[in-house]
């Protein structure tokens, strides 16, 4: 909870000037997923230690939250900037949300340099490497779009920007949970699962006065892209 | 020679089997060779990727065994319960760290090690950038399965530095507190403790164009291998070894050829186009001069070597060979010679021609061909002198003597001179000291009568001087002509015939003639005895001498002799007088030889 609510508060207390209520919400999450296979092998297969199961997949850090209001499809105004670190051989969090139109501003806090690309758009990120420990590299977002960030030389550095129509987003914590400061109003949320949007969303209602604590369990992690096919 | 062609033409054959034999009998053993080589070599990166299995196995377990350490367990437990990580804690698990490997010598020893939390950050670094920690490594597929629970290996870059990797999830008790990552560097004391001394190949590790590590110092062309590599698309890697499409490579490193064969490397390396090569230098070409210089005293051996079915294939040759060569060419030859000895000796007319097989029957053929040509020629010559000069007399040598000394004396022609010719010594000069010699009566010959036989004068035979070639004038029909020898303008052709009383008693063509200088004959004793035997005989005839004179008789002389020397090729001709028909004649004889 404590790294995660970080970047949580720093989104929603940017992109905030009306009175906004909590918004403290719960996502219930199906069994975790088993670990896939490994994509990069060894000479030998990986086997599993004698003294404890394996771990499934930890699926809260890649889980996004983002209310969108009503009937409203207009940018947010001044999103602001949104921080991310990359901390070694990944980003401090996989999946970030940030506004549409909000500046992305990734800071390498590893002991390597690394040079980043964007592999659906190759001019986002400044070509070049950025340093270790100080480096930053920024860049714009416009349009809601998810963006892959990694870098050629660790393939296994992947991280995803969800530029979103909304300053309402979050990600959760380790318990799957979330907090926003919302405006009164009625809200659609939806979830951001790995590199892809859930089908199912829920309508949240944020009164005027008090804490909104909804809880929403969700049936499937599946890709609705994927499962229609 | 028939027997002989055929067998030369055998032992040709048997020649040329023999050398394309020795110049086909090497490419097999290059085959050979290249196969065996491509086995070698296939074998030899099997067994390597084993010994690589093998490897990462006790990697793994060393890793294992390294997580199960209490103190490590219960430090990183520790630590994946702060924020963040100090560099006091990071000091004293890089303590404990040092502590394990320096445990684990004797082994296998790590190049390094990582001790990582919970959450993936690094604790401690022990031997490599150990001064380094915070950082995370989760996002790692070799940490992120380690931390998940799993044991694994990997095969990591730093730079240009290759490791391979082996990780170990670290377990306190019933909760996941970590992961360890060990380290072992791949460099050439690593390359050559995997071959051995057992598979007589080098190994190298490479990504891409650059060498990480190799047995031998050699710089291999690497574009060629890598492109070798790229055709290898299987996931399964453990086949690169035996795949059909991964055949030996021929890679140069300076001026030696090598056979390499590739094959990918795993993990992250290999992601990155990591390969190693097993690799042998190419053996020489086995060709002809090859295999002739390899051969040894003990393959040229009794033991080893058929000299006994050689030799009696040589014996046998030369044998059926040398036989053939007496039976058609040696003896037939010998034959041939001595036939023509014969013939050449007068003992036969004739060279047997049923006797003399093949060409040499041919030869015999040819050489009886020109018998009989020049039989023919001396009997056309004997007739145009007989109607020159009228029948030989009897026992003179006549127109048959002309061939006396080329042709046997018994041809068919006629029979043999009555008369032998004179001696080469004789002159006209030497006339006197002679004995004269009665010409004896020529046999008689069909369709030559025999002529009218009156008291013949006894004349001795008289040889003319030997005079200077002069281009050759058809006798026949000529007669006496007047013509001198440096009157080109008067030519036999076109001078009627003339009797030889009409020329020589001053017939009056011939005394129309232009005598130039030249012409004029000086008196030669020889014309002029025959002159004076030739004018006796008229008068014991009671023929007229009125207008003979010794210059047109030696005039008709000088131009017979000319003629029937340009025509027969004779030395000398020889006059004789006798009487034909109660009437003086004169004939001339050609002598070729002396």
């Amino acid at each position: 909870m404590h790294r995660l609510a970080l970047p949580v508060i720093l989104v929603s207390v940017v992109h905030h000037n009306t009175a906004a209520n909590p918004v403290h919400g719960k996502i219930e999450l199906p069994t975790a997923p088993e670990r896939p296979p490994p994509t990069v092998k060894g000479f030998v297969d990986r086997v599993e230690n004698p003294k404890k199961p394996i771990q499934g997949v930890p699926v809260t850090p890649l889980l996004l939250v983002a209310l969108e209001k009503d009937g409203d499809t207009a940018k947010p105004e001044s999103p602001g900037q949104v921080k991310w670190d990359l901390v070694g051989d990944s980003f401090a969090k996989p999946v970030i949300g940030a506004p549409a139109g909000a500046q992305v501003v990734i800071r390498n806090t590893s002991n390597t340099a690394r040079t980043l690309v964007a592999l659906e758009d190759p001019k986002l990120i400044q070509t070049g490497l950025i340093n270790p420990k100080i480096g930053e590299r920024s860049f714009n977002t416009t349009e809601p779009k998810i963006y892959t960030i990694t870098d050629k030389d660790a393939p296994h550095l992947i991280g995803r920007v969800v530029v979103v129509n909304t300053p309402y987003v979050a990600n959760v914590d380790a318990a799957g949970k979330f907090e926003l400061d919302v405006p009164e109003g009625s809200y659609k949320l939806r979830v951001f699962f790995k590199d892809h949007w859930l089908a199912q969303t829920e309508t949240v209602t944020v009164a005027a006065k008090g804490k909104t604590e909804p809880t929403i369990k969700i049936a499937s992690l599946a890709n609705p892209t994927e499962k229609a096919k | 020679m028939f027997w002989s062609k055929i067998w030369f033409f055998v032992v040709a054959v048997g020649a040329a089997i023999a050398l394309t034999v020795a110049l086909v009998m090497p490419r097999p053993a290059q085959r050979a060779a290249v196969q065996e080589e491509t086995r070698r070599l296939t074998v030899a990166c099997g067994v390597i990727n084993i010994l690589l299995e093998g490897d990462a196995r006790n990697r793994v377990d060393l890793a294992g065994k390294f997580a199960r350490n209490e103190d490590i367990e219960r430090e990183l437990a520790d630590a994946s319960a702060q924020a963040t990580l100090d560099e006091k804690r990071m000091k004293t698990v890089r303590g404990i760290g040092e502590t394990v490997m320096d445990g684990i010598k004797g082994k296998r020893n790590p190049a390094f090690a990582i001790l990582i939390d919970r959450k993936g950050r690094v604790v401690a670094r022990v031997r490599y950038e150990d001064s380094e920690f915070g950082d995370v490594l989760a996002g790692r597929p070799l940490v992120d399965d380690a931390l998940a629970g799993y044991l694994r290996d990997d095969i990591w870059m730093f730079g240009r530095t290759t490791f391979l990797v082996a990780a170990s999830p670290v377990i306190k008790g019933t909760e996941y507190v970590g992961a360890i990552v060990l380290g072992h560097k791949i460099d050439t004391e690593f390359a050559k403790k995997i071959v051995g001394k057992s598979l007589l190949v080098e190994l190298g590790f490479y990504l891409n164009n650059d060498t990480l590590a190799a047995t031998e110092a050699a710089a291999l062309e690497q574009s060629t291998m890598a492109q070798g590599v790229a055709k290898l698309k299987g996931p399964e890697l453990a086949t690169d070894c035996t795949n059909d499409i991964n055949t030996p490579l021929a890679v140069r490193a300076g001026g030696d050829s090598y056979s390499a064969l590739v094959a990918r490397l795993p993990g992250e390396a290999g992601a990155r186009g990591a390969f190693y090569s097993v690799f042998a230098k190419k053996p020489a070409e086995i060709g002809f001069g090859a295999t002739l210089g390899g051969a040894t005293k003990d393959d040229l051996g009794f033991g080893s070597f058929p000299w006994i079915l050689v030799g009696g294939g040589f014996l046998l040759a030369l044998g059926v060979g040398i036989f053939l060569m007496l039976f058609e060419a040696d003896r037939p030859l010998r034959r041939l010679a001595a036939d023509t000895v014969k013939l050449a000796k007068g003992d036969s007319e004739r060279l047997a021609e049923d006797i003399h097989p093949g060409k040499f029957g041919s030869i015999a053929r040819s050489v009886n061909i020109h018998i009989d040509k020049l039989g023919r020629e001396a009997k056309t010559a004997k007739k145009d002198l007989d109607q020159l000069l009228g029948p030989a007399p009897e026992g003179s040598l006549g127109t048959i003597d002309l061939l006396a000394t080329a042709l046997p004396s018994i041809r068919p022609g006629g029979a043999a001179p009555a008369v032998s010719p004179p001696p080469s010594e004789f002159r006209f000069g030497d006339s006197g000291s002679q004995p004269a010699r009665m010409p004896t009566p020529p046999p008689s010959r069909p369709g030559t009568p025999p002529p009218v036989r009156k008291t013949p004068p006894a004349f001795p035979a008289i040889s003319t001087p030997t005079p200077q070639p002069r281009p050759p004038q058809d006798l026949v029909g000529t007669g006496f002509e007047a013509a001198g020898n440096n009157s080109p303008s008067i030519t036999a052709q076109s001078a009627p015939p003339l009797t030889l009383d009409d020329d020589i008693l001053g017939g009056s063509q011939a005394a129309q003639l232009p005598k130039s200088p030249e012409s004029s004959p000086r008196v030669d004793p020889y014309f002029r005895q025959v002159y004076d035997q030739f004018l006796a005989v008229k008068k014991s005839c009671n023929e007229p001498t009125s207008g003979l004179t010794y210059e047109k008789f030696s005039e008709k002389l000088v131009k017979n002799r000319d003629d029937l020397i340009a025509k027969t090729g004779c030395r000398e001709v020889r006059f004789t007088v006798y009487i034909k028909e109660g009437k003086a004649a004169l004939k001339a004889t050609p002598v070729k030889e002396e």
